[in-house]
């Protein structure tokens, strides 16, 4: 279980979260949505240490981590498999090197059982014959996909998606938001997945949060969020809405 | 605007610190390092080699002009050579290096901030220290110091050539007083002025690189702040070993 307790994170004078307090459940996949810069990023960021809170804790598995040291921070870190934005994947590596870099860095497996893992987990993301290339000579969708296998080699309990699907066209983004919910039910994870895509959240979360401005503005399942009164989870609802319009227009 | 200068200056040095520790606490990985050296001198070689040339060449048409007022062309060979090897050889090189090596690894480096690699460097387990700045570091100073000591080697026959073809002075009369003006301290200054430029010049466009943050117009300032500290820096590294120099040779020797 993962909680946020009253979590402040500011930047200068600018605070991005304001006093965040919210629980994760065990398995279930939750969606955090917001405007751009109402710090759903920066939220996944102080649970894995890559960036300091002000103040406030987080609970991971009953250790608070807002403590920890870079040394004690890997032990979150091996629980923790976090998906960026970018691809993120390293340029002079293969995509088998990349999918094995974790493994190795992390646990230690002889080279036979990475590259079982390596092959299983990209087979996971429906990807192959690429693994003697390198990242530039792959698409972006394809990146991001070995992103995925990447962080989900290592066999996290909690996985970590930032706007998984920023930059990718509506046919890749449908594949990678199915990933998501088949990786999270088969390998039985704890999933928070931050994005702007409430017709996604709709379709595969388990409970959805909206932030505004640092802050929670309405949190429920798809469901009860579908019938908010909130003026900015009405917006998104109104886009979800013209989406399905469009759609049925014969689009 | 002085205030943030020093703050560059101290964040600098605890980077510094950051990757001796890193290297002191940890097994260094010789492949990657040796990857970095091949890397880094294929890249510069046929430029500083060209570089060094032109620097000899150039100091020696210059001394030309006054050693002729003198009727001292035969130490032209010496006079120029120490010149380059002591003091200019080795600066304009470094400059040169300083846009290529130098602009090249903050790009790189700075690319791997904003696209979140080293973040995911960091969540795999591994230190971004250890893995990719330690390398480059490593590597920018030993290969910076080889190119910069082979650019130098090279400026001895810019400015061989250059004596035989704008001076008129024949090749053995050119080399005879290298020896005796050309001391080995003169060589021995050279060097270490040359080692002194590469850490400069490593430390600084590794820096900036890792701490680069907004994007791709972050790595451009990355980029154009790593050209102008790193020239700054040497200059100021250039007086400040020079100074050294002195007081040493002061110390030990007496003149």
């Amino acid at each position: 279980m993962i909680e946020f307790k009253n979590l402040r994170k500011s930047f200068g004078t600018r605070e991005v979260i304001k006093g965040l307090n919210l629980t994760v459940n065990e398995g279930e996949i939750l969606f955090l949505l917001g405007t751009s810069g109402t710090g759903k990023s920066v939220t996944l960021k102080l649970l894995v240490g890559l960036l300091e809170s002000t103040s406030g804790e987080i609970w991971v598995d009953g250790e608070d981590v807002t403590k920890f040291s870079e040394d004690e921070f890997l032990r979150i870190r091996r629980k923790c498999g976090m998906v960026f934005q970018h691809p993120a994947l390293f340029d002079s590596l293969t995509v088998f090197e990349n999918v094995a870099f974790g493994l190795r860095k992390l646990f230690k497996l002889d080279e036979k059982e990475i590259t079982q893992r390596v092959r299983r987990c990209l087979e996971m993301v429906h990807v192959s014959g690429v693994e003697q290339k390198t990242p530039p000579q792959i698409s972006y969708g394809m990146q991001k996909r070995v992103s995925l296998a990447r962080t989900v080699a290592t066999e996290p309990r909690i996985l970590l998606f930032d706007e998984p699907t920023t930059g990718l066209d509506p046919v890749t983004t449908n594949a990678v938001n199915q990933l998501i919910k088949e990786l999270s039910r088969r390998l039985k994870t704890t999933s928070i997945v931050v994005s702007h895509d409430m017709q996604c959240a709709i379709e595969i979360a388990d409970r959805i949060v909206v932030l505004d401005q640092g802050a929670i503005v309405d949190i429920g399942t798809p469901a009860e969020i579908m019938k908010s009164k909130h003026p900015l989870v009405k917006d998104f609802m109104a886009e979800v809405n013209q989406a399905a319009e469009a759609r049925s227009g014969g689009l | 605007m002085i205030g943030a200068i020093f703050s560059e200056v101290g964040l600098t040095v605890l980077f510094l610190r950051d990757i001796v520790r890193t290297a002191v606490r940890n097994p260094i990985n010789g492949h990657l390092i040796a990857e970095q050296i091949v890397k880094v001198t294929q890249q510069s070689f046929a430029t500083t080699a060209l570089a060094g040339f032109f620097v000899g060449a150039i100091l020696t048409v210059q001394f030309t002009l006054q050693v002729k007022q003198f009727g001292a062309l035969g130490y032209l060979g010496g006079l120029a050579t120490s010149g380059t090897i002591r003091e200019v050889g080795p600066l304009l090189i470094a400059f040169m290096l300083s846009g290529k090596v130098g602009a090249f690894t903050s790009a790189e480096l700075g690319t791997m901030r904003v696209t979140e690699q080293i973040d995911a460097i960091r969540c795999l387990g591994a230190n971004p220290l250890l893995e990719i700045i330690l390398p480059r570091f490593i590597g920018i100073v030993i290969s910076s110091f080889f190119l910069l000591a082979i650019g130098l080697f090279m400026s001895i026959f810019g400015g061989l050539l250059m004596g035989v073809l704008f001076s008129g002075i024949n090749p053995d009369e050119y080399l005879r007083h290298i020896p005796t003006i050309v001391s080995l301290v003169s060589i021995a200054s050279g060097l270490i002025k040359c080692f002194v430029f590469a850490l400069v010049l490593a430390t600084i466009c590794t820096y900036k690189g890792y701490a680069t943050t907004g994007g791709a117009k972050g790595v451009g300032r990355a980029v154009v702040s790593t050209a102008v500290a790193t020239m700054v820096c040497i200059v100021i590294a250039d007086w400040f070993t020079s100074f050294i120099g002195d007081v040493v040779m002061f110390l030990f020797i007496g003149d």
